[in-house]
């Protein structure tokens, strides 16, 4: 499995000449302008701008929360846009997984428990429930904390057992609000660790929005947006994994490699790595 | 983990503020439960009342036209005139019954008429209520001179009554009137009759209505009739033998009394009865039976002429005192009637503040909660819950909260509810409008008893179903507002 490499599948999610307008008073305040994008299944993605630059209405329209004035959303083939308010939740149920940058457990109940939370109502017996979030929190290195409530867990932890609540109805996309906003950098390193291996490992599809460039640099595409628009779009060291070339040397590497083998460098963009 | 576990976690969350909202809530169903209780005993008391009275007033109307030609002579009681005299003519009247251990008895010596306000009040305590008063027997040698020296007269007809049973101490409160006396508390009162051919064949001096065994027969000897009530007491049967103060008697037939007033009286030969109550040559009184009924007030002057100590009642008398006494009941049923609407209007207005204060209580705790919980709200809805899952979440939230405070308010209610009751509608459990006093003293519910609230199951069901309510319409409002919070919220709220 370490060998797979998940190449770049079929759309899952495309952005039709997006426009999203406020109104400010008597004023039209544009917050996205004629944005195109195309997300495929397994890309790890990363949108960076600066404050009002739009990361935010964006992000709402992907996860069904806000509606565009003008333009399509298609979600794994379905138009979101063309639903009513009242259908969406099943969207983001179905399609999306949410990551929060406070992670947002309901701290009344334990781990698990908030793992089983989506799957409620979708058919699946109490034990399956069970079962499936255990899976999920060992995937994300959380075996034997299931029974732990948010209070007892760290940082660092509450956000993996967030992740492996995003995945567990199987989502076409992860959507992750600033998921490592909240955390010190051990535990930032770690969390977008997991994220890139779960991409790797189980082709998940990951749109991250991020301030935190060291972040982004470990993700596959980074997508700058300002004004409402994409004004730039680059590489990121995640790319080379797939590509299994490390970028600074050229060399030969394994998707599970930290360093390269061959010149030592880092294959995670560490705070050293963009310090130099 | 479903809804309702979570719900029930959430309420746990917050153990003061959770416990705090069940007590108050429980505290508000509590009242709302108490008051239609107070209502309810209130009603029952006073329909009891109501029928306890007209169907004394029947009985003794009855009474009064079989008796035309009787007339009831008697020593004037310590009581003479306070309670209503005898209901049922022929046995009973105010101060007959105390005859008491060796007559030793005070029973409320002292106790005018006059501070309970007269005719209305005294006949609530009636019809023999003060049994502690003092038997005035007289001399046996009266017949005679009634029988042969009065013209007119067909037949007479000496008893002897004597009422046995403990001496009670008892506290009165009447309108503030406060006293304590020493009343007897009856088991039984012994009826002595002469058993003569003539009296038994002709005369209604022994019950009718037997249910087992036989009457008494004349020249009988050692036997007793005993009513329902003594047999009960004594725990004996037709053909059994009865031991009453010593001596032993033979039981040859059990009696339904036809009046309240004849519950506790047993029947056997005159002589018998002056002799196990020392009494050898005394009577308790005499009932002269008139040749004709036009000649009963001429019969009646010439016996007052030659006896002026004896009071003597005809069938005029008593229906005179009935009447006054029916008046006396008219009143107080009307003012209990008056009492009753002012209490049903205070209890519907109470029961709307009551409901009002409780739904607000759920309307703002749970806009807390709700406000409180936003960000939470928000990641549910993000992860995909649907408005009406969130909906449903906080609505059951709310539910419990009341379902638990109505257990509180159960509870509360089965232990204050005659307290609340009282406190929120002034007629209840006071008993004022009521002839309370009357129940005190003769220990039985013959007018009605004290309006005590208790909560019946249907309260109870009441109570839990006003509390499902309550919690539904109390959370109503906040749980759409729940619903309505966008998913953005989850994201940027803190």
């Amino acid at each position: 499995m370490s060998n797979t490499v998940l190449q770049s599948g079929k759309p899952v999610l495309k952005l039709e000449n997006l426009s999203k307008t406020y109104t400010l008073g008597k004023h039209d305040v544009p917050a996205l302008s004629n944005l195109n994008l195309t997300v495929n299944a397994g890309e790890f993605v990363a949108i960076m701008g600066p404050s009002g630059s739009g990361k935010t209405t964006l992000l709402n329209v992907i996860g069904c929360i806000d509606k565009p004035t003008r333009g399509k959303v298609l979600l794994d083939g379905i138009d979101a846009t063309a639903l009513p308010e009242n259908q969406l939740y099943r969207i983001r149920r179905e399609k999306m997984g949410f990551i929060f940058q406070t992670f947002n457990l309901l701290p009344y109940l334990n781990a698990r428990e908030n793992v089983e939370l989506p799957m409620e109502g979708q058919g699946k017996s109490k034990s399956e429930q069970r079962k499936r979030a255990s899976e999920l929190l060992a995937m994300v290195g959380l075996s034997g904390r299931e029974e732990h409530r948010p209070q007892r867990l760290s940082a660092g932890e509450q956000q993996r057992v967030a992740i492996a609540r995003a995945l567990a109805n199987n989502p076409a996309i992860i959507l992750a609000d600033e998921p490592t906003g909240n955390l010190d950098s051990q535990n930032k390193q770690g969390i977008i660790k997991l994220l890139a291996n779960l991409n790797l490992t189980q082709g998940t599809t990951i749109i991250m929005v991020t301030h935190d460039s060291q972040a982004a640099r470990n993700t596959e595409r980074m997508l700058l947006l300002k004004d409402g628009k994409i004004v730039k779009e680059m590489k990121g060291l995640h790319a080379n994994k797939k590509n299994q070339t490390c970028p600074h040397c050229g060399s030969s590497i394994q998707v599970t490699d930290d360093t390269c083998p061959v010149c030592k460098k880092p294959l995670y963009a560490s705070d050293e790595l963009f310090a130099s | 983990m479903g809804i309702g576990s979570r719900a029930l976690r959430n309420i746990s969350r917050r153990k003061v503020r959770a416990l705090l909202v069940i007590i108050a809530l429980g505290f508000a169903l509590s009242i709302m439960i108490s008051i239609p209780a107070g209502v309810l005993a209130n009603e029952k008391t006073a329909n009891a009342v109501a029928s306890n009275l007209s169907s004394l007033i029947n009985q003794t109307g009855a009474t009064i036209n079989q008796t035309l030609t009787q007339i009831d002579c008697s020593l004037a009681p310590n009581f003479s005139g306070f309670g209503f005299t005898s209901p049922s003519g022929t046995t009973t009247s105010g101060g007959y019954n105390g005859r008491g251990s060796g007559g030793s008895t005070s029973g409320g010596s002292g106790f005018t008429p006059g501070q309970f306000g007269g005719g209305t009040v005294g006949g609530y305590f009636g019809g023999g209520a003060f049994n502690g008063g003092q038997a005035n027997p007289m001399n046996e040698s009266l017949y005679s001179d009634i029988n042969t020296n009065i013209a007119g007269v067909a037949a007479v007809e000496p008893v002897l009554q004597a009422s046995e049973g403990n001496n009670v101490t008892r506290n009165l409160n009447f309108n503030g009137y406060t006293r304590t006396i020493t009343t007897l508390d009856v088991k039984y009162t012994i009826e002595g009759v002469p058993l003569t051919a003539s009296l038994v064949d002709n005369y209604p001096i022994l019950p009718t209505n037997i249910t087992a065994g036989s009457n008494l027969q004349a020249g009988e000897s050692g036997d007793v009739l005993l009513s329902e009530n003594n047999s009960a007491y004594f725990g004996v049967g037709v053909g059994d033998s009865v031991t009453i103060l010593g001596q032993s008697f033979t039981v040859v037939g059990i009696y339904s009394p036809s009046s309240v007033a004849d519950t506790q009286m047993l029947y056997m030969n005159l002589s018998d009865a002056q002799a196990i109550t020392d009494n050898t040559g005394y009577i308790t009184s005499l009932t002269v039976f008139a040749q004709n009924s036009g000649d009963v007030s001429t019969v009646a002057s010439a016996i007052s002429a030659l006896h002026p100590e004896l009071t003597v009642t005809t069938a005029q008398d008593r229906e005179n005192a009935l009447s006054t006494e029916e008046s006396g009941y008219t009143t107080a049923l009307a003012s209990a009637n008056a009492s009753d609407s002012t209490t049903n209007s205070t209890a519907i207005e109470e029961i709307v503040v009551v409901v009002l204060a409780t739904s607000l209580i759920v309307l703002f705790v749970m806009l807390y909660t709700v406000k409180e919980r936003t960000k939470e709200i928000g990641t549910l809805k993000a992860i995909g819950f649907s408005n009406s899952a969130v909906m449903s979440q906080f609505m059951l939230e709310g539910i419990l909260l009341s379902i638990l405070a109505g257990v509180v308010g159960i509870a509360i209610g089965s232990v204050a509810a005659p307290t609340i009751s009282s406190i929120l509608l002034p007629s209840v459990g006071v008993g004022a409008r009521l002839p309370a006093g009357a129940t005190i003293i003769s220990g039985t519910t013959r007018f009605g008893g004290l309006a005590v609230a208790t909560l019946t199951p249907e309260l109870v069901l009441l109570g839990f179903g006003v509390a499902i309510l309550l919690g539904t319409l109390g959370s109503l409002y906040p749980a759409w507002r729940a619903a309505k919070i966008r998913p953005a919220e989850a994201m940027r709220y803190e």
